[in-house]
């Protein structure tokens, strides 16, 4: 059974504001072969709501009756295997009209159902191994809809990506081996919050739109009223916005008819690629995308030709997630460029963004009318675009105070791990005593302990015949059918900061600059549950100022309190920092831990009686056995153009006694990457972390 | 997880007045959207959601049916009561509204329902069985530490919470049954934050704290002994006040939509939102409903300036974003009084 919408669907022309989002996925309603829209944007700003919206004004388009695949009875070539067997035979096939729909992917939805897999009856009833379809059958010729896009387990976005690529499903699992069309209108939201979204994923989106909450009152009140009127089903509200979406369907519905004559000029085409090579995109998916938004947006504007308008709207949508320099508008009528500096660094103007919306509310009957004038005059939204594209999207978050002064704290996104339980071994049983994580697959395996039953039963249905089950009985089962459950779970990372907090010219620069990344770190552990542990070391001492955590509030409780001065026990630091890894590593072999040296890396303090920079660089060259992860980020000012101890000596051995750099040295000798903190003053720490765990991923 | 009959009375819970509050008026318009209460171990979190289950309205449901399906709600059915209408008119029974449990240990099958074990090996049929998303539908959803919940299920979660529906496709079924349910949430923030995704969909927060004052302390712990000395004695004692906080749950529940919301407020939440520059509308939408229960429980007409101050807290305190290491950031008490103030 498929999800119904309806119901609780919120009509679409009652959603206040979000032009551009609403424009979006009007304009892949009239061509789909835009390829979808992607709508990133903060909590509760409507994102879902109008893709469940939309399904009611998607337009009705003709099918095979019958068919699981919805083929286009027009369309020859791409019918699906039972279409073209049932043309064979019959010379005809009959027709069915239907609404497009809107089918969900459940982000935890499991491969056999996204790809299809064995018909279970069928093959229990006559042995036969049928294909049952699944998700991506239900999704062809419809929209693909994915809620927190970016959440999406890795396997399931890499099945998306090739059906999306070739428009085909490829099965060839379980004994069936089957080939479906599968073109689709992949549709996704996403909290940047929350992770990223995988590149080849996000280019695969035609259209991308950022959406922010609405500053305004007066719109933001309208919102809470239509709320209202909904949730009490009040019977005026209902009526007036049926009308105003039965309208916009029938206005989508005429555009469609009139986008294959929109006339394209060479010179239209010419400035759409100028805008793409001006915008720096990678690839010519772009160019295709807006020739094929402008097209759609002059047919729902009733233009016959693309205006500069249209072209640089259908520019704005397009760009969003693959510009790499700000778009501009050239040669603007109304004089744009200079509006659009004035804008540049500060929010989109609220007013001027959302004024076209009441006009269009409070006259539904005009709605489409209104709709496309409001796009028309909506210049003014491409400069807040034009904003999102060089920011990535993100709102804007306040910095602290002390720290925002060398460091730019802003959200970072580590990469996100994931790592199979590891099963290896004779006493792997023992060793992995909790099934926790998620169920991703199954698999034959000798010993099977985390039994997979709908597999089981799958691999076991094709046998039953021929091992003699009557029709009743219970499943006749056999070792070589039990599958054994694959399951995955994010590994979250272990971040040790060892930070230098003896007295000295950059001593409160040094603080400044690691509280600032440690915050950073910690605004998005949880998501990935990444913890960060803090170790001090000055005077005589190092000490675990925080054990390793993910909250915030204890985080910043514990480092505000944190003084500088004394000398420089860096061995003490490093050694209590290597403790605190190989704890947790005992308690938890899946973490991924990563140590971050801060200092200049001149110690003075004796922790074993020896020469202290002998001492440090014998307990580096003991974490470096231990192949831990490692970043130093030498925090003196002036030596980090010197080069190091072991790089001396390869190259002149007979300087090795003065203007080294020793920070640089304990680097070498740790297997790490080393960074001078002056030099990441721009770049700042929490991405040099992010930039390490990206590379040890790998 | 039915919660044990003989639970603490809700009206015998010492202060921990907003948390109550809270509870109520979730209770009244389960479409404020939950709550998550934060705070330090042992101040009675846990007992006061456990006891809020017997303060719930009886509800009128499906008979037989999973989902506890409403049967006069046809738009909102189940698969199976569908399918049972075209036979004949569905039996309906009345139940208490119940407080569901999801352990933090639970398995993503056990919560969103997986293939039915039995039905599978026996005929190889592939039956559904529902999961705690089913059985929380039109309940209320407890989650003990819900910080420390499954980052998977936490997804799980999120999805059905935001739809009302479940959609399972895995494990061979594919099925999708409604699941709204009134989310109740309980953390420690000392062991970790919550997504912000998640906090996000709790419509309201508040935080509690162990009780300084030292006479209300003594009094818990009185309460506390003579309780567990002779539970039915002590809810006896307690009968009277757990009935009048009922009824008035539920006559909020039945006057609640009919409370008038003028413009003004509107425009008062919305400036409270502005002014604490919270992300997305949500924010607005919960304040007026939570205000909206709040007049309907105090048996007003209308809501007032006074019943969006007392809910407006509950509403913010998890949705502004605090700021590492600084003083600045807009102060939530402020913001909202001098809001409040200008009214």
């Amino acid at each position: 059974m498929s999800t119904t919408l309806d119901r609780h669907s919120y009509p679409f022309t009652a959603i206040v504001g979000q032009d551009s989002m609403k424009l979006a996925l009007i304009l892949n309603a009239i061509v789909p072969a835009i390829g979808g829209v992607l709508i990133r944007g903060e909590k509760g700003t409507g994102k879902s709501t109008a893709v469940r919206a939309l399904a009611r004004l998607l337009p009705e388009h003709q099918v095979v009756e019958g068919c699981h695949y919805g083929c286009d009875p027009a369309d020859v070539d791409n019918l699906c295997a039972d279409c073209r067997l049932r043309l064979a035979e019959h010379g005809v096939l009959p027709v069915h009209t239907r609404r497009m729909r809107v089918v969900e992917l459940p982000i935890n939805a499991s491969e056999d159902r996204v790809v299809g897999t064995i018909d279970i009856e069928s093959a229990l009833r006559s042995g036969a191994r049928r294909f049952e379809p699944g998700v991506l059958a239900d999704a062809n010729r419809n929209i693909l809809y994915v809620d927190e896009v970016n959440l999406l387990d890795d396997h399931l976005v890499d099945v998306l990506l090739d059906a999306a690529a070739m428009g085909i499903n490829l099965v060839e699992r379980e004994g069936v081996s089957f080939a479906h069309p599968s073109r689709f209108i992949l549709v996704g939201t996403m909290n940047p919050e929350e992770g990223e979204l995988r590149p080849q994923l996000l280019d695969r989106f035609g259209l991308c739109v950022d959406v922010e909450g609405i500053r305004d009152p007066d719109q933001r009140v309208l919102i809470a009223e239509r709320d209202a009127d909904f949730k009490r089903g009040d019977h005026e509200f209902l009526n007036e916005f049926a009308a105003a979406d039965h309208n916009l369907s029938r206005a989508l519905a005429e555009a469609i008819g009139a986008v294959a004559g929109v006339k394209v000029t060479p010179g239209q085409t010419r400035l759409v690629s100028s805008i793409c090579v001006e915008a720096d995109v990678l690839g010519h998916r772009a160019d295709v995308v807006i020739d094929r938004a402008m097209r759609a947006l002059a047919a729902y504007r009733r233009h016959h030709t693309p205006t500069r308008e249209d072209i640089y709207d259908a520019a704005t949508l397009a760009l969003a997630h693959r510009a790499r320099q700000p778009l501009r508008r050239e040669d603007d009528e109304t004089g744009s460029p200079e509006r659009a500096d004035d804008q540049e660094g500060s929010r989109p103007s609220d007013s001027e963004a959302s004024d076209p919306q009441p006009s269009q509310s409070e006259s539904p009957a005009e709605a489409s009318a209104d709709q496309s004038a409001s796009a028309a005059d909506s210049g003014e939204q491409s400069a807040g675009s034009d904003q999102g594209m060089t920011t990535g999207g993100s709102s804007g978050h306040e910095s602290s105070p002390d720290a925002a002064e060398i460091f730019n704290l802003r959200r970072i996104d580590l990469p996100r791990q994931r790592r199979v339980r590891k099963q290896g071994g004779k006493r792997a049983a023992s060793q992995t005593p909790d099934r926790r994580g998620r169920y991703v697959r199954a698999e034959p395996k000798a010993k099977v302990n985390d039994l997979a039953i709908d597999a089981t039963v799958r691999a076991a249905a094709p046998m039953q015949r021929d091992r003699g089950r009557l029709e009743g009985e219970r499943l006749l089962l056999e070792r070589e059918d039990l599958r054994q459950k694959v399951r995955e779970r994010k590994v979250g990372n272990l971040i040790v900061f060892v930070v230098d907090a003896s007295a000295s010219m950059d001593a409160e620069q040094r603080m400044a600059a690691t509280k600032g990344a440690i915050l950073s770190l910690l605004q998005d552990a949880y998501v990935r549950r990444d913890r960060v542990a803090v170790v001090i070391f000055k005077n005589r001492t190092a000490e675990v100022v925080l054990r390793p955590t993910s909250s915030v509030s204890l985080a910043r409780r514990r480092l505000e309190k944190l003084s500088v001065g004394g000398t420089t026990p860096l061995t003490h630091g490093l050694m209590a920092g290597y403790k605190v890894v190989k704890t947790e590593l005992l308690r938890d072999p899946t973490i991924r831990p990563l140590l971050v040296l801060i200092s200049d890396g001149r110690g003075n303090i004796s922790m074993f009686k020896e020469e202290p920079l002998v001492e440090a660089q014998k307990v580096a060259g003991l974490i470096e056995a231990e192949s831990i992860d490692c970043l130093v980020i030498d925090s003196a000012r002036d030596y980090s153009h010197l080069p190091s101890v072991q790089h001396l000596a390869r190259v002149a051995p007979m300087y090795q006694t003065y203007a080294i750099n020793a920070c640089a040295d304990l680097a070498e000798r740790m297997g790490a990457r080393y960074y001078g903190l002056y030099d990441l003053s721009r770049d700042e720490i929490a991405s040099a972390v992010e930039r390490e765990l990206g590379r040890s991923a790998r | 997880m039915a919660i044990d009959r003989y639970s603490y009375p809700f009206t015998a819970i010492v202060g921990q007045d907003k948390m109550k509050l809270a509870l109520v008026l979730n209770a009244i318009n389960p479409s404020i959207g939950g709550v998550l209460i934060r705070g330090e171990k042992g101040t009675g979190k846990s007992t006061a959601v456990r006891a809020l289950a017997r303060l719930l309205p009886d509800q009128r449901v499906v008979e037989g049916c999973h989902f506890g399906c409403h049967p006069d709600d046809p738009e909102d059915w189940c698969f199976e009561c569908r399918q049972r209408a075209e036979s004949g008119p569905l039996p309906s029974t009345v139940r208490r509204m119940r407080v569901v449990e999801l352990p933090i240990n639970a398995s993503e099958d056990r919560v969103v329902g997986t293939i039915d074990l039995e039905a599978a090996l026996k005929e190889g049929s592939r039956r559904f069985e529902p999961g705690v998303l089913a059985e929380a539908n039109r309940n209320i959803l407890y989650v003990d530490e819900v910080n420390l919940l499954d980052d998977h299920i936490v997804d799980v979660l999120l999805d059905a919470a935001a739809m009302g529906i479940n959609t399972v496709e895995r494990e061979g079924v594919s099925v999708s049954h409604p699941s709204r349910f009134i989310l109740v949430g309980t953390m420690n923030p000392e062991e970790g934050e919550l997504r912000p995704q998640l906090l996000d969909r709790f419509g309201l927060c508040v935080d509690v704290e162990g009780i300084r004052d030292l006479d209300q302390r003594v009094s818990i712990v009185e309460k506390r002994a003579r309780w567990e000395s002779d539970p039915n004695g002590f809810y006896q004692q307690h009968a009277e006040s757990e009935q009048d906080v009922r009824s008035h749950i539920a006559e909020g529940i039945a006057t609640f939509p009919e409370v008038d919301l003028p413009r003004e407020i509107l425009k008062l939440v919305a400036q409270i939102s502005i002014a604490l520059e919270v992300d997305g509308h949500r924010s607005d939408l919960v304040c007026a409903r939570a205000a909206q229960a709040k007049a309907a429980y105090d048996e007003a007409e209308e809501v007032k300036v006074t019943h969006v101050s007392e809910v407006a807290e509950m509403v913010f305190a998890h949705r502004v974003h605090s700021v590492p290491f600084g003083k600045g950031g807009p102060n939530l008490g402020e913001v909202i009084a001098r809001m409040v103030g200008q009214q």
